[in-house]
Parts: structure tokens; C-alpha cells; sequence
């Protein structure tokens, strides 16, 4: 039918013949094309790592952070278009202040994140504007029920909670990683490595452009502040996924001696 | 929303591109045939683009709201994903639609109840919910700046008056009370179903009602279900609105199942 768009994909208000908002649609398209971001929940926190792309060898790697804390216990990673990316981290950090400054407590996980969704899926019913081209991975820890957890927030507005979650272009193989994980055991030290590895697999080094690893974590080690990663656990995860890439293509190397 | 208060008067924000044949497709204006467009268009995509189908049934002295659970993905926390909303503590709404419509649109029902509640000392009764969130479906068919929410409302309470209650409101903003109503997918079917046993249901007790949907579903969906598929909210006399657990869910399960074999 128009399941091209063809004139009702002009605007976020308008639903084509067959329901379907081609605004928001492609909204999500824009997100699929940036560089992987993964979320595990481990067993003692939650890990964010982004495939920063950096666009040039002169940007200082500390320059375009696609990690942001918004509350000291809770914090994002983005996907997506960073500019997009930064009006909802803004909007986060708003929240979080207000709920603060209105029942005194921390905000809850899953209220930041209702929250927040309600703030995207606006963006997504009104006509002169239109939606985030950026998804949003929420690490929180909720200090009454004592949890800590993970949700995505999608350019729809749609936000759900998960145990592990991979966003942009590696996000397909990265999941399957994470399904043969046992996350009830997961500890973020193990998980930092194991995101590693799933972003350097993916990333095409004749293909892309060179990236850097970006980790924050919120996990008891940190008292469940959220936070960068300190910089040599990164070197160690890092070096430890190019061994294991290496020795992977070896065994790939041995495998086909044998068939032929 | 639309009132830019920086000019001091209103103005409409008309989405700004250069004149489309067919702009009556477009945004809700009327075709020279009377149609809106639009209104049709969000109302289809509310029926078929969650794939889930949805019944609310009224008995004796309950009413239930059922609905299909599809959790997308394994790694997603399925505690996190549902349709069934509680408004207030006896007031409960069914959501078919888009999720994040969805979402909004239960949001808002809080709220106004809530806002009800506070201006006037007392719960807001359905009939004046679902007529509220009707009227405001309604004002985004006639409005250009915000786009008709793709979400069904199925609206469920014992009513102190009146007894159990269901309304269904829709995109267009049309809100009624029904005996039993189905939104969805399968839709026609299911009121199909449902029609054949309109005259039984002022018999139902609360197990009977909850029996009922779950069987309409079922034969629409030709589906044998686990109880994780489903998800089942009962109101009932003077109790609040009630989540059927996954046990509550099975041993209904196996009645139906029980009096088919």
C-alpha cells in the first residue's frame, strides 16, 4: 500500500492510510545508523558502553561524551544524533531536580523513565515539532526497593524495562551475545569485557571510522553512583576483547584448514 | 498548547509544507465526501498496529479487562510491559493502540480522575471519565498542531450507582457503554463471539465473567494460552481493581479447558 510514505511522511501528525506515522519510523531508522551502544544488568549494577565514533584524530577522546549522568544516581548513554541526544539528558536532569525539590527523595527508575518517555512520545503527537532522532539507555538504581535498573527509551516514546539491550548498528549481533550470558551471575567487572568485545566485533575497521570505548557504570562497587569508569579497567576490558578477537580469527583460521 | 502567549493571541499551528493533493488526507479536515480522513486512518492504526486483541466483559457484579501479552524481546523485563492500567484504586482501563499513545493516554485518565477527585470530594464515576477523555479525543480530531492518539480506551469500574460499568472510548472520541466490548485485531470476531452470549451475562458471576473473556480470546485466537500470555484485571463489589495473577489466570485456564474436553 503506501508503504512508502509518499506524502504522509511528512509530519509526525499524520497517519497514513494503513495507521502507520512515517515521522516516527524514520526517527527510529536515524537512531539504527549510529555507532552500538550495550546495556547489561548484571548481578551488582549496570554497565553502559558506547562505540564512540571519532570523526577526527584531533578531537581530545574525551570531547563528545555520549554518556551523561543525570541525577548522582542515575544516568544515560545515547544513541542516535548526540545534539537530539542532549535535550533529553537536559529534560532528565529537570526531572530528577524537581522530584527531588517536590517529595524530598531521589527520583524512583521508574519514574524518571515514565517520565521521560511521556516528554519523547510529545515530540512524536505535535505538528510543528518533531521526534528525537536519539534513543536513551536509562542505568538507575532505585534506593527504597533497593534495585538497580536498566531501561531504553526510543524515539516512539516507548519505554521499557530490560536486562540487557543493544542500540544502533551492531545492535543485532550484540543481543544474541547478550542472550548467551547469564546475567543473573554477570559481575560489571565481566561485563565491561564482554561489551567490549561485542562493540569490536561488530565494528568493521576497513569500514568505519576509528572509535573509542566509552563505559560508565552504576554497581556497588561505586556505592551506586553512577560514573565514568575509571580508565584502566577500559585499557584492560579493551585489550582483554582484542585477545579474544584474535584468538577467535585463529580458531576460525585452524577451522577451515581442517575442511579443506 | 497552541497559544503563543508571546503575541498575546492565539495562534494555530498549521503544519507548514507546500499544499499536497489530498490534503484532506493529510490532517483532519473534511473530504468533500464528509470523511475525515485522518480520524479513520488513527483509528486503524490503533485496531491493527499492536497486533493484540483485547475483551472486557460485565457479569453480575464485576467487570473484566483481558488482554493478549506479547513481550517483544527475551531481555526485556516483561514486569515492565502491560496494557492494563489502574486509574484510581477501583477504576480500571484496557489500552489497544500504540504503546507510547497508550501510555500517554493512561497518564492522562489518571489525572483527571484525580483532578475530579480533588475538585469535587468524590471518585469520578466512569461514565463521566470516559465522557472527559472522549471529549479530549475528540479536540485533537479538530485540532492541526496534535495528531488523534492511536489508543483505545476499554474504561472498567463498579459504579457505587449503577453497578459494573465498561466503556469503550476511541480515537474519534466516541465513548459508550457496552455490555461487553472487544478492540483490536480481531475485533469483529470477537464481538461476534460475544453477541452470541449477550443474554447470559447478567447471570456471570465473578469467575464465570473472567471465564467468558478469556474464552473469547481464545476463539478468536484459536489459541491454547499460558497463562503468561494473558493478562487479567477483575473488578469486582467493593474491592479494588484486581491483577490476575499468573496461578488465577491457569486455574481458569483449566476450567474453560475442562468444560470444552
Amino acid at each position: 500500500m503506501a508503504s512508502t510514505g509518499a506524502g504522509y511522511d511528512l509530519s509526525p501528525t499524520t497517519f497514513s492510510p494503513d495507521g502507520r506515522i512515517f515521522q516516527v519510523e524514520y526517527a527510529t531508522k536515524a537512531v539504527e545508523n549510529s555507532g552500538t551502544v550495550v546495556g547489561i544488568r548484571c548481578a551488582d549494577g549496570v554497565v553502559l558502553g558506547v562505540e564512540k565514533v571519532m570523526l577526527s584524530k584531533m578531537l581530545l577522546p574525551s570531547s563528545n561524551r555520549r554518556v551523561a549522568a543525570v541525577a548522582p544516581h542515575a544516568g544515560v548513554a545515547q544513541a542516535g544524533s548526540t545534539a537530539d541526544g542532549r535535550q533529553v539528558v537536559a529534560r532528565a536532569r529537570d526531572e530528577c531536580d524537581s522530584y527531588d525539590d517536590t517529595y524530598g527523595i531521589e527520583i524512583p527508575p521508574s519514574v524518571l523513565a515514565q517520565r521521560l518517555a511521556e516528554y519523547v512520545h510529545y515530540f512524536t503527537i505535535h505538528g510543528a515539532l518533531r521526534p528525537f532522532g536519539a534513543s536513551t539507555m536509562i542505568a538507575a538504581y532505585d534506593a527504597r526497593k533497593k534495585t538497580h535498573e536498566l531501561y531504553v527509551l526510543e524515539p516512539t516514546g516507548v519505554c521499557l524495562r530490560y536486562f540487557g539491550a543493544a542500540l544502533g548498528k551492531g545492535r543485532q549481533s550484540a543481543k544474541s551475545e547478550i542472550e548467551k550470558l547469564d546475567l543473573t551471575k554477570l559481575t560489571c567487572r565481566e561485563a565491561l569485557k564482554e561489551i567490549a568485545k561485542m562493540i569490536h566485533t561488530t565494528h568493521d575497521d576497513a569500514k568505519d571510522k576509528p572509535f573509542i570505548l566509552e563505559f560508565a557504570w552504576l554497581c556497588e562497587e561505586t556505592e551506586w553512583k553512577y560514573g565514568l569508569v575509571p580508565q584502566d579497567l577500559i585499557d584492560e576490558a579493551d585489550a582483554w576483547a582484542k585477545k579474544e578477537l584474535e584468538s577467535d580469527d585463529e580458531d576460525d583460521d585452524g577451522d577451515e584448514e581442517m575442511a579443506s | 498548547m497552541s497559544r503563543d502567549s508571546n503575541y498575546g493571541a492565539r495562534r494555530e499551528f498549521i503544519v507548514p509544507h507546500a499544499p499536497l493533493p489530498h490534503a484532506d488526507h493529510h490532517i483532519t479536515i473534511f473530504s468533500p465526501a464528509g470523511k475525515l480522513y485522518q480520524v479513520e486512518y488513527a483509528i486503524k492504526c490503533a485496531q491493527t498496529t499492536s497486533g493484540l486483541t483485547s475483551v472486557a466483559v460485565r457479569g453480575a457484579d464485576s467487570c473484566v479487562l483481558v488482554t493478549q501479552k506479547k513481550v517483544p524481546d527475551r531481555l526485556v523485563d516483561a514486569t515492565s510491559v502491560t496494557n492494563l492500567y489502574k486509574v484510581t484504586e477501583k477504576l480500571a482501563v484496557l489500552m489497544t493502540g500504540m504503546s507510547a499513545d497508550c501510555r500517554t493516554q493512561a497518564t492522562r485518565l489518571r489525572y483527571e480522575a484525580a483532578e475530579f477527585k480533588f475538585q469535587y470530594g468524590y471518585a469520578m464515576p466512569v461514565a463521566s471519565l470516559a465522557k472527559r477523555v472522549g471529549d479530549i479525543c475528540q479536540v485533537y480530531t479538530q485540532k492541526a498542531s496534535l495528531r488523534a492518539l492511536a489508543a483505545i480506551c476499554i474504561i472498567a469500574a463498579v459504579d457505587e450507582e449503577k453497578g459494573p460499568q465498561i466503556f469503550k472510548v476511541d480515537p474519534a472520541g466516541h465513548h459508550f457503554p457496552y455490555f461487553a466490548t472487544a478492540a483490536g485485531a480481531k475485533e469483529s470476531e470477537a464481538t461476534n463471539f460475544l453477541e452470541k452470549k449477550v443474554d447470559e451475562f447478567a447471570t456471570y458471576d465473578a469467575d464465570k465473567t473472567v471465564q467468558c473473556a478469556i474464552a473469547a480470546l481464545q476463539s478468536v485466537l484459536n489459541a491454547d494460552f499460558k497463562a503468561s500470555e494473558i493478562e487479567a484485571m477483575l473488578l469486582s463489589g467493593d474491592s479494588s481493581c484486581h491483577a490476575l495473577t499468573e496461578e488465577e489466570i491457569d486455574g481458569h485456564l483449566n476450567v474453560l479447558a475442562e468444560t470444552d474436553a
